[in-house]
């Protein structure tokens, strides 16, 4: 697992939140550093991947764990 | 492969992943136009109202005399959507008491009310206004849509604005789970066992009525389909605001469309199954006085109060099912204030000249059904290649 250099906590949050704090908190991020999501929305199972995919940026890895779904992100542009 | 592999893989296809929107949306049409051959078609707010009138009641104040919601196809049909779709979310072990901040529980109970409001202005929601609205080619319910657009772009600012400004209203943490997981084995069987005593339940207690036994089950079934497609109107006039994604509005255009065709198809032939209706009274239905002021006054408030919320009349009560309890709120805030509108609000925008407030039935003022039909593809095309377009360039995308 890459390091992570950022993490978005949106559990308990439900849609589009998580979808909005990760767009904003990726634009802090430097290129190729990597953020770390925690949602507990199913919404977002679907949806950070399309986000992933329309933006570019690169979804190193999607976990479950406990309830909590973990996305890890690397920004490519 | 095994027979248990089989079932196993048979299980997965329903409850295993999300099923995408434009599936969700077909189903819900299709469905729909069967509520419509028995009796009306499907909407949000007669709900939400019945619902607050009886916590009225219950109170002792302002209301008496409610419509029992078991006389009430509506009211019994959305509440069979919420425990519908939490079934659905047992099934798929999605189940979880979500719980935000404060912060996001206020919004929800705001988005809520403001959503009590809009639609009893509007005189229709995203589900009856819009989803059954231009199906039954409505013109109202197109000018509902231009509000509820300007809403959202609106309300997104705002979100925008808010989490700049005070990230801690909507900071995340705050979750409380409840055997999701690896611990949440037992979900897919209690699933079982309330959806099969919902159905059973419900089949014996409406046992009389077609009627009722039929919007009770087609209930069910919606709150399932909802769940399991993530059916959401609200992204889907949303997202082309904020991340120029087109999965959602793409998804709804293949609903609206079937819709259209199966409505026109119960009006123009004037067909209806239990319910013995004139053409003429057919022809109206869900056709409300909704163009062009009130329509747009109520959809633009109805746009800000579910952007804020997070779910429109339905996906309210789906997320509710799934646990979610920032739209708990705004299930309650909707239901306080829907009535309490509709009984001193409205009234005020009745007294607005008729030209304000018209019930347009397309194929009436253009002379055919055909020229309504086209008013309403076109509309659908130039919708499609607008969300295809910004997909593209992002050029109105905020995210």
């Amino acid at each position: 697992m890459a390091e992570v250099n950022q993490t978005v906590d949106c559990k308990g949050l439900s849609c589009p939140m998580p979808i909005l704090k990760l767009a904003k908190g990726i634009k802090t991020l430097e290129v190729g550093q990597v953020l770390e999501l925690l949602a507990t929305d199913p919404g977002s199972k679907p949806d950070v991947p399309a986000w992933c995919e329309k933006t570019g940026n690169e979804l190193i890895e999607a976990t479950e764990e406990e309830g909590v779904y973990k996305y890890y992100i690397r920004r490519v542009k | 492969m095994g027979e248990k592999g089989s079932a196993r893989e048979l299980f997965d296809t329903f409850f295993g992943k999300a099923w995408p929107m434009w599936v969700g949306a077909i189903l819900l049409a299709i469905g729909n136009t069967w509520l419509f051959l028995i009796k009306h078609p499907w909407g949000g707010t007669g709900s939400y109202v019945n619902w607050g009138q009886h916590i009225y009641q219950g109170l002792g104040v302002i209301f008496k005399d409610v419509t029992p919601i078991s006389k009430s196809p509506i009211a019994t049909m959305n509440l069979l959507v919420v425990l519908g779709a939490f079934c659905a979310s047992l099934l798929a072990r999605e189940f979880a008491l979500r719980i935000p901040p404060a912060g996001e529980l206020s919004k929800g109970l705001i988005g809520g009310a403001l959503m009590g409001i809009g639609a009893t202005i509007g005189a229709g929601c995203t589900i009856g206004g819009f989803f059954s609205g231009w199906s039954a080619l409505s013109g109202g319910a197109i000018i509902l849509v231009i509000g509820f657009t300007i809403g959202i772009i609106f309300a997104l600012r705002y979100l925008f604005w808010e989490m700049e400004k005070f990230p801690k209203l909507s900071s995340g943490g705050k979750s409380f789970l409840s055997g999701v997981g690896k611990k949440g084995v037992w979900q897919p069987w209690l699933g079982i066992i309330v959806l099969l005593v919902l159905i059973i339940y419900n089949c014996l207690r409406f046992k009389e009525s077609n009627v009722m036994t039929w919007f009770a089950v087609l209930g069910i079934w919606f709150g399932i389909v909802c769940q399991r497609s993530r059916f959401c109107i609200t992204r889907a006039l949303r997202e082309p605001f904020m991340t120029g994604e087109s999965t959602a509005p793409v998804g709804l255009m293949a609903g609206l469309l079937i819709g259209i065709f199966g409505f026109t198809i119960i009006k123009y032939m004037g067909i209806s199954a239990y319910t013995p209706m004139a053409a003429c009274e057919l022809a109206m239905t869900w056709i409300y006085p909704n163009f062009w002021v009130r329509g747009l006054v109520g959809g633009f408030i109805f746009g800000i109060g579910m952007t804020v919320a997070g779910g429109c009349a339905i996906g309210t009560l789906w997320r509710a099912g799934e646990g979610q309890v920032k739209l708990w709120l705004a299930a309650i805030g909707y239901m306080l204030m829907a009535p309490i509108s509709k009984k001193y609000i409205v009234p005020g925008f009745k007294s607005l000249p008729e030209w304000a407030q018209k019930k347009v039935f397309l194929p009436d003022v253009l002379g055919s059904y055909v020229s309504a039909i086209v008013i309403f593809l076109v509309i659908i095309a130039l919708w499609y290649l607008f969300v295809k377009w910004n997909e593209k360039t992002g050029k109105f995308s905020a995210v």
